[in-house]
């Protein structure tokens, strides 16, 4: 009973913000995420001032603690009721919440570094996946520069969902070894990713479809995948609750997973930095000094840093830092938003997508059901706004697919951007200049692919022999023309 | 004595928790039913299986969440009573009141560090994520799908007013006077917002005010929803679009357009801040008052009053008035004691005071939220931690959009008054 509860809902106690504070978690967005604050039902209305003042106590600046964001609905809400709404009528522009005051983040202390060999732009997965690597392979000195808090991008915003069943042998390869990555995570980093394999169910709407993965199926079986096309009879031992009228066939494979992302990336990052990555978050590239064909210095509203090789790691926003060097992207921001509901006990064991919506969901570990989906009419654009019209739309599919769900409440609501390329597939090399390495374009499976990816390239900077992709997926594929089609994108 | 033995407050039904008979008003609160019946827990937390009871009574905190007709994490303190309403506790082994599961709390003292158990090994890291899985969530599944909701009904009025206390009744008040139309909505059951709880401080305006206000708003074409929570504020090209979940006639989402909106969603009750500070039976302070004055729950034997100030000692008094012993608590508070209630309070200066009831009348946060979401500038008060909405003229934060009352910071119901009719007439007027 000796306990001083900081956060009802999530148990978290008054020590357990002291000690993340002295872990480094020193922002109010990353005390929430390290500690679960304000991330329960009452979605911070009885914990942020508290949370707020113990962190001043403990030497907290003003900026540091600037209150979390706020996340629609405001009090939970279930999804029934939300499906009642007619999101025709809704706008899929703007939405909550505006964006942030300038000069109200954060200031770290002290200088930059004055260089470094290599500069990784981004601290997202990609980032800090290939700054551990490039340190496991000899490569220490490595500065990794983020303009927010860890896991404020894509990779703190996803579902979370790591699966095999892609449509070519290259993903299908690399996404194998990603699971096989999370499979060990825990004990290797010393964190938990929650790393559970409760397979992937893609549930085909229409005989087009179905045919689809069909096609799928037998090429996961020549990948020695164990996936299986089943009817909506089998899909509906897997998950009891599916109306089974909503779709004709489905895509079963037990082996896919699901992690929980936040603790991913402080995994990596941790490591990295115990073997010499300098992490610097709140730290934004204004620009670039180049020589010739090469980048010299990486430019930042801190100072510049010298460097010998710099990588674009920023998913969405990694054309706009490109264009900083005068390098066209072909890529494009396209938001995405995805809601959590209030925990339950178990009940859903696999990831369950239904193509042609896009509706993705799953069960996190804490019991809240995760899930997303795409809007066909999202214009091109940085935006992380939520919308209305994603509540409905969501709720109307989730509960069209299992009517049970109506009666789940959500919680919060949020937004990220899918980094997408012409053809779905990533854009990995030097691009522009001799020593400014492009590893973005990942399409909304940035988070699934880093493991594996970030492992092959830092293996490539350190004089591997190039696996396929560096030769595939080259910028300048686009202009030879040279582009297969990725099409198994979700959400 | 549970009840204030007045005939109003006399049980008119039963309503079944965990099996056995409770019984309750009609329409009055499930927490209130429990609170008067002496059963302040409700379900055990979501990672140490501690005992939680009801804290706020007013449906922010999120600690009395419940399954009602097989419906999972029902806030008990929003649910009407009705008989034979069949309400169960959560996530608890053998019950609330004996969960076996309690014992997670004993073992771990420190506290469980989730992000490293099991870490040493593959092993034992598969393990930590089966045990977890398995312990993790609060309510079960649904026992069924629930019926449809009826479709959304989209409105459009000449201004909404979300929050029907001092500020929002005043700012409604003037807007139904300049023959606007006007949706005002409050998350309670009823309007009038911390004149509820009956302390006839200073300068308050009398409850019946709300009614008044009511009238108005009514001859004028607009309507007050009770039970009705906005969930978010957004817009529609340059117009304001609020989004509520009624639950006053049966539940409905409501959509609502209006060119002018008045914020004044006042607070959200704190709690303190000291080991022990979970325990059932301590209370945000204006909760149990209104608990106390509509139902008459008197919610134990003796009661401390945590906090400074007038509404604190009036508070305090009021709970003399029902018959507690009350302990008004002027020194910090080391500790407090109890198992599956609050049993005692020790304090910073070595005494001990035994109480199964602590009313909590320290500052609220401001509910700046919606505020918020339509660009609010906030004010951080280092005292407290919270953040208050800074407005600009008149209240006005936004295109369109004013706030006044508690959500700008700490006043009493009287200054609340005069910002929401200066927010009101400015709305009018723009």
């Amino acid at each position: 009973m000796a306990k001083t509860l900081l956060c009802a809902c999530e148990d978290v106690t008054v020590d357990d913000v002291r000690r993340a504070f002295q872990l480094g978690f020193r922002d109010l967005e990353s005390v929430k995420r390290y500690t679960g604050l304000g991330t329960g039902p009452c979605q911070g209305k009885t914990c942020l001032a508290v949370a707020t003042r113990e962190m001043l106590r403990l030497g907290a600046t003003p900026g540091e603690v600037a209150p979390f964001t706020v996340r629609p609905p405001l009090h939970p809400t279930p999804i029934g009721a939300l499906a009642s709404i007619d999101p025709s009528g809704l706008p899929i522009e703007g939405g909550i919440p505006p964006p942030p005051p300038p000069g109200t983040a954060p200031r770290p202390p002290g200088p930059l570094p004055a260089r470094a060999r290599v500069v990784i732009i981004g601290g997202g997965i990609m980032g800090l996946g290939l700054a551990y690597n490039l340190c496991r392979r000899g490569e220490t000195d490595v500065v990794l520069l983020e303009r927010g808090y860890l896991n404020s991008g894509a990779s703190g915003r996803n579902g979370g969902g790591v699966r095999a069943q892609w449509t070519t042998p290259t993903m299908i390869r690399l996404a194998r070894r990603s699971l096989e990555i999370g499979e060990s995570f825990a004990a290797e980093m010393g964190i938990n990713v929650w790393f559970r394999r409760g397979g992937y169910l893609f549930l085909a709407p229409t005989r087009e479809q179905a045919e689809r993965i069909e096609q799928n199926a037998r090429l996961h079986a020549q990948n020695g995948l164990r996936t299986r096309v089943i009817t909506p009879a089998e899909a509906a031992e897997v998950v009891p609750e599916l109306d089974r009228s909503r779709f004709l066939a489905a895509s079963w494979n037990p082996d896919d997973a699901v992690v929980f992302p936040w603790p991913y990336v402080w995994g990596y990052a941790s490591r990295a930095g115990a073997l010499g990555t300098k992490v610097l978050t709140f730290t934004r590239v204004t620009g670039f000094e180049t020589s010739g064909r090469r980048i010299a210095a990486v430019v930042t509203d801190r100072g510049r840093i010298a460097s010998d090789v710099v990588v674009n790691a920023c998913g969405a926003w990694s054309r706009d830092v490109a264009a900083l060097a005068g390098v066209k992207l072909p890529n494009e921001p396209v938001r995405h938003e995805i809601l959590v509901t209030e925990p339950l006990k178990p009940w859903l064991g696999p990831m369950v997508s239904v193509l042609g919506s896009g509706l993705y969901f799953s069960q996190s570990l804490r019991g809240e059901i995760v899930g997303g989906m795409g809007d066909p009419e999202e214009p091109v654009g940085l935006d992380t706004r939520s919308t209305l019209r994603f509540l409905a739309r969501f709720s109307r599919a989730i509960s069209e697919c299992i009517p049970m769900t109506a009666g789940l409440r959500v919680m919060r609501q949020w937004a990220g951007c899918y980094d997408v390329t012409p053809d779905n597939n990533p854009i990995l090399g030097a691009a522009g200049f001799d020593n400014f390495l492009q590893l973005s374009g990942f399409v909304g499976h940035g988070f699934m692919m880093a493991p594996a990816v970030t492992e092959l390239m830092a293996g490539w900077m350190a004089g591997d022999p190039p696996d396929e992709i560096f030769e595939r997926f080259t910028l300048d594929r686009f202009a030879r023309g040279t582009v297969s089609r990725e099409d198994f994108i979700i959400g | 004595m549970a009840r204030l033995s007045d005939p109003r407050f006399a049980p008119d039904c039963e309503i079944v928790v965990d099996g056995r008979r409770l019984p309750a008003r009609s329409g009055e609160s499930v927490t209130s039913a429990l609170l008067a019946a002496g059963r302040p827990i409700v379900s055990r937390s979501a990672k140490y299986h501690r005992p939680r009871g009801p804290f706020c009574l007013s449906g922010s905190c999120a600690s009395c969440l419940v399954r009602v007709d097989g419906a999972p994490n029902v806030k008990a303190c929003e649910t009407p009573c009705r008989d034979g309403l069949e309400v169960e506790t959560q996530n608890a082994v053998g019950g609330a009141s004996h969960d076996l599961l309690g014992a997670i709390d004993l073992l771990a003292p420190g506290g469980i560090d989730h992000h490293h158990v099991g870490t040493w090994s593959q092993i034992a890291s598969r393990v930590a994520v089966g045990t977890s899985r398995l312990l993790a969530g609060l309510g079960r599944l649904p026992d069924r799908a629930p019926g449809a909701w009826p479709a959304a009904t989209e409105d459009r009025f000449d201004a909404m007013v979300v929050g029907a206390g001092p500020a929002g009744l005043a700012a409604a008040e003037a807007l139904a006077r300049a023959g606007l139309r006007v949706y005002l909505a409050d998350r309670e059951r009823a309007p009038g917002g911390r004149l509820r709880c009956r302390l006839d401080l200073p300068g308050d305006p009398p409850l019946a005010w709300a009614n008044e206000v009511t009238e108005a708003v009514r001859r004028a074409g607009g309507e007050l929803a009770a039970r009705a929570a906005a969930i978010g504020l957004w817009r529609d090209g340059e117009v304001p679009l609020a989004a509520v979940s009624e639950r006053g006639n049966g539940p409905r989402m409501r959509l609502v357009r209006a060119p002018r909106a008045v914020l004044a969603g006042g607070t959200w009750a704190q709690p303190p801040v000291f080991a022990g500070n979970d325990l059932p039976g301590i209370h945000g302070a204006r909760g149990l008052l209104v608990a106390l004055a509509e139902d008459g729950v008197v919610p134990g034997e003796r009661a401390a009053v945590l906090g400074e100030g007038a509404e604190a000692e009036a508070a305090a008094a009021r709970l003399a008035a029902a018959g507690m012993a009350v302990e008004h608590v002027r020194v910090e508070v080391a500790r407090a004691r109890g198992g599956r209630r609050l049993a005692a309070l020790d304090l910073a200066d070595g005494r001990r005071v035994r109480c199964d009831t602590l009313a909590v009348a320290t500052p609220r946060m401001p509910a700046a939220e919606l505020a918020r979401e339509a660009g609010a500038t906030l004010e951080l008060d280092p005292a407290t931690g919270a953040f208050r909405v800074r407005p600009g003229e008149a209240g006005a934060i936004a295109p369109g959009v004013f706030a006044a009352g508690e959500l700008t910071g700490p006043c009493s119901a009287a200054e609340a008054v005069e910002a929401g009719r200066r927010a009101g007439e400015a709305a009018a007027r723009g």
